[in-house]
């Protein structure tokens, strides 16, 4: 059998099988390292001078993993699925979205191994190498020149929500991730003193505002009226939320830096800025459970529906605690300690990654022809990562508000390192939870496409 | 192009690019690029202890600045943007599972640091920190360097000290034991060293003192007391043996006062590190009865004192001089003799 090269590069839907199947493969590789760290916060001498799997190493590659290979791959799989779907024709390019989807995962394997020897710019969210940076960079600019020709060549005439999000979020990201990386600096990749804090919040939120927000809207704004079966609540709502989010998810950036040394003003904006963004979050809560409205058993009758209805809600809960977290009042007590690391997990897995996996289920079956192996894997799946978020969600607030208190009350770090203890502890059993999950999944997605019933026509 | 997409594309980069300038350009530009008062340029080894520090990522655990409502753990100095001067990139972090290190330099003497970074167990034993001898011994020896160097030109007013205070103690260990110790407790204030214990040994005393020696001491002065924690191979002059110290207990009956000011202040210039911000007075008295009773064989709280007892000692409380002859306060007679 000879293989046609060209033909297989131009097999429809690659681009979005290539995202998602390794988007599962990341997201059981990223939180095995979130494993490590975790072992290493309960009994630090377990691994003890194994230079590449050190928690300092270990953690920013379980964060980018997770970020980036995971939450963002998936995403993206699901989103060049959706694109054309929703304009009606076939994504402009199948070989100019491959070649983004493998530069893009080389990207993650080659910043990882790299992270773990030990080469880091130092800057959260932004540690990858230069030559890393540059492949991501090159990745989105692909796939933000394919994602805006789709949207020349469609035959419906109107931009479904979706769309936007989806040519927004590549577009965005191409122009904000070399920005907030400091790319034409070359092998620093930074900015120097307070200067460079600020770049570096302006990129460390927007990767979360600007990039994996954006692709999870336009997912649930494509599944909300087809699991439901109705349609979209109101069209007038969905260009609001947009332009808001917008508006202001551009600006709080500063509330990473409420009791650093930058302008008051920008502090100011940014706590501002941080209440604004319930409006756009609530726009679109508003838009999406106002069309499910007495439908949502159509939603808890299929786990795909179920991953999607908690993502959203995950989403409602992040966007409350996110405002509060950035007043210069709350944040006394819960900056620098681990109440941030509970609200970035219910944050990157409970919205984005909930929702992310709900998409890549939803797709699968349309882009591989086959049904998803198992139902039954997908509801234990369901439960373990569920009740694992829950779980850290949980332990790691009550950690942080004690970290935070005994601080704000006299006490030195070193004496609320012990009481970390317990917390530390079920969040590594959590964890284990959440893991276990993340490979039940890859399984069921490998068994689907291997052995997956045939859907027939 | 048709309207609504031009719209989409170009509308939002408008909205994004304006947001970068109006959130980033125009505050970057408007800071001023001025070093602050403590500021001052890393040697080059110390240079090199930075790129460790960010290449282990000790950024995820520390902090580098120091917020006004930190004065729990003893903020002397809020961070200002003048601190950062130069630094690429900046390590300002966004998490404290460790303490802050932005005015660390000095803070503890350079065999403190070797010990900690072969393991953080060794002289703190509840500690999270990753062992870090897998860096090698310059590696170490350029991350001390680095972090004795951060708060600046204040931490190099605390290094000064550190290092006067250091040869002293060298030279004092190199006379002998009974001569260091002698050393020692000479720069102990009078009234320290004519105090004994204030607080009564009894069993749950000792029972606290306990857990605190394992929470703070064990690694360098070791579980029975002689010295040989792990981490004593790193540090010199070496942590105290107590058992010797029954040879120098004052009248020969008791040195409750002077282990209550050593542990509470610390030996600047030694590992010996201050515990004033860590342990309240009690638990200070408590560790200092554990020690006594258990390697140095004394029990000095039943001495009369002057001093009005601590309700809540009841009847553990010692015993008080029967009509205690004021002794007139002279001004300028403490201190070393
Ligand atoms: C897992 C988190 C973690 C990482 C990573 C980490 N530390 Fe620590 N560090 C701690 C904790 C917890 C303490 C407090 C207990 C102690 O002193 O060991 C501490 C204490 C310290 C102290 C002593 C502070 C004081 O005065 O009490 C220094 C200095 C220090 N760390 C430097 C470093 C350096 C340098 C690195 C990187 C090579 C690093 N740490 C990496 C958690 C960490
Ligand atoms: C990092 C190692 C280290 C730790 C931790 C440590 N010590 Fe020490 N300690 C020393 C060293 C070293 C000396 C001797 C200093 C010298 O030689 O000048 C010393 C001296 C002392 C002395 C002075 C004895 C005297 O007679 O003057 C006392 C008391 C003491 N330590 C008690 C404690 C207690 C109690 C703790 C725990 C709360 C503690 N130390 C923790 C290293 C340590
Ligand atoms: C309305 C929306 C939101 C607001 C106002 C908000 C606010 C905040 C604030 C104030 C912090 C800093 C806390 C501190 O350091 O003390 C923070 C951290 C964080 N947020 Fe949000 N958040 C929002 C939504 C989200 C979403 C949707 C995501 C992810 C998809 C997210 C991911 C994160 C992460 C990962 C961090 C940790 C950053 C770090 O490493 O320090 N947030 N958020
Ligand atoms: C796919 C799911 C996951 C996502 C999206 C995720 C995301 C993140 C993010 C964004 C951070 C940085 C937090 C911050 O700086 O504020 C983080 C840190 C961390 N995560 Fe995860 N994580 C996931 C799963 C896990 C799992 C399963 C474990 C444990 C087994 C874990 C353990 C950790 C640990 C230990 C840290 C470091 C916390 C610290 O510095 O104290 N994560 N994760």
């Amino acid at each position: 059998m000879r293989i046609n090269l060209t033909r297989f590069w131009s097999t429809e839907y690659l681009t979005a099988k290539i995202f998602l199947v390794s988007g599962a493969v990341w997201f059981a590789v990223g939180t095995s390292l979130g494993l490590f760290s975790a072992i290493h916060l309960v009994a630090p001498d377990f691994f003890a001078n194994i230079a590449f799997i050190e928690f300092g190493r270990v953690r920013p590659a379980h964060t980018n993993t997770v970020l980036f290979g995971f939450v963002t791959g998936m995403l993206i799989g699901a989103g060049v699925y959706i694109l054309p779907k929703v304009l009606n024709t076939r994504l402009f390019s199948e070989p100019m979205g491959v070649v983004a989807a493998v530069t893009f995962n080389l990207a993650v394997l080659v910043g990882d191994i790299s992270l773990l020897a030990g080469h880091s710019q130092g800057r959260e969210y932004a540690e990858y190498i230069f030559p890393v940076d540059v492949m991501i960079v090159v990745a989105f600019l692909l796939l933000t020149a394919n994602a805006v020709m789709t949207v020349r060549q469609r035959r419906e005439p109107l931009l479904y929500v979706s769309s936007w999000y989806v040519v927004g979020a590549m577009l965005w990201t191409t122009v904000m991730y070399p920005f907030g990386n400091v790319l034409w600096r070359g092998r620093p990749g930074a900015m120097s003193g307070i200067t460079d804090a600020i770049f570096l919040w302006f990129y460390g939120h927007n990767i979360f505002g600007l990039l994996v927000t954006p692709l999870a809207v336009a997912i649930g704004y494509y599944m909300v009226p087809r699991i439901a079966r109705a349609p979209l609540y109101s069209q007038l709502l969905s260009i609001l939320g947009f332009w808001t989010l917008l508006m202001f998810y551009t600006h709080i950036g500063g509330h990473h830096l409420i009791q650093a040394p930058i302008p008051t003003w920008l502090k100011t904006v940014s706590i501002i800025d941080s209440f604004a963004m319930m409006l756009p979050v609530a726009i679109v809560l508003i838009n999406w459970w106002y069309t499910a409205r007495g439908r949502f058993q159509n939603f808890l009758s299929n786990p795909v529906g179920k991953f999607f209805l908690i993502g959203s809600i995950w989403y409602a809960i992040v966007c409350v605690q996110g405002p509060l977290q950035s007043l210069a009042w709350v944040q006394r007590v819960t900056h620098f300690n681990n109440w941030v690391i509970g609200h970035s997990h219910i944050a990157v897995l409970g919205f984005t990654g909930f929702i992310a996996i709900a998409g890549m289920y939803y797709v699968l079956p349309y882009i591989t022809g086959r049904k998803i192996y198992s139902t039954k894997l997908i509801n234990i799946q369901y439960w373990l990562v569920l009740l694992g978020l829950l779980g850290f969600f949980v332990s790691l607030t009550a950690a942080g508000l004690i970290q935070g208190h005994v601080w704000l009350h006299g006490g030195t770090v070193y004496r609320s390192v012990p009481m970390l203890k317990p917390y530390m502890t079920t969040r590594l059993f959590e964890g284990i939870l959440i893991i276990i999950g993340s490979y039940i999944g890859l399984y069921n997605v490998i068994m689907t496409f291997l052995k997956g019933e045939r859907i027939s026509e | 192009m048709r309207s609504s997409e031009a719209i989409i594309v170009w509308g939002s980069l408008l909205v994004v690019v304006a947001a970068m300038f109006a959130t980033v350009y125009w505050p970057v530009i408007n800071i001023r690029d001025e070093p602050s008062d403590i500021w001052r340029p890393l040697q080059s080894q110390e240079e090199k202890g930075r790129l460790i520090y960010i290449a282990n990522g000790c950024t995820y655990c520390h902090s580098q600045y120091i917020r006004p409502q930190d004065w729990g753990i003893g903020a002397e100095r809020i961070s200002q943007s003048g601190d950062y001067y130069r630094q690429i990139p900046h390590l300002l972090g966004s998490q404290r599972t460790g303490p802050d290190l932005s005015q660390e330099g000095g803070e503890h003497s350079d065999d403190w640091h070797r010990a900690h970074f072969i393991n953080p167990r060794f002289t703190r034993p509840r500690s999270l920190m990753p062992a870090f001898a897998y860096i090698g011994e310059e590696g170490i020896e350029s991350l001390i360097a680095y972090i004795q160097s951060l708060g600046g030109k204040d931490a190099d007013q605390r290094m000064a000290v550190q290092n006067r205070f250091h040869e002293e103690a060298i030279a004092a260990w190199e006379r002998g034991p009974d001569e260091h110790i002698r050393w020692l407790h000479s720069r102990v204030p009078q009234p320290w060293r004519i105090m004994p214990s204030e607080t009564p040994a009894t069993r749950a005393s000792v029972a606290r003192g306990e857990k605190v020696y394992q929470d703070y001491c064990i690694g360098c002065h070791g579980p029975v007391g002689d010295g040989a924690g792990p981490a004593a191979p790193y540090i010199y002059p070496p942590p105290v043996n107590f058992t010797t110290l029954r040879r120098h207990l004052i009248d020969g009956q008791y040195i409750g006062g002077i282990l209550y000011y050593q542990i509470m202040n610390g030996i600047t210039g030694t590992a010996m590190p201050y515990h004033k911000k860590d342990l309240e007075s009690a638990k200070i008295w408590d560790v200092g009865n554990y020690i006594m009773v258990n390697f140095i064989n004394v029990r000095d709280d039943r001495i009369p004192s002057a001093g009005i007892p601590v309700s809540y000692e009841g009847r553990h409380a010692k015993p008080v001089t029967k009509n205690p002859q004021p002794e007139p306060i002279q001004p300028g007679k403490g201190g070393v003799r």
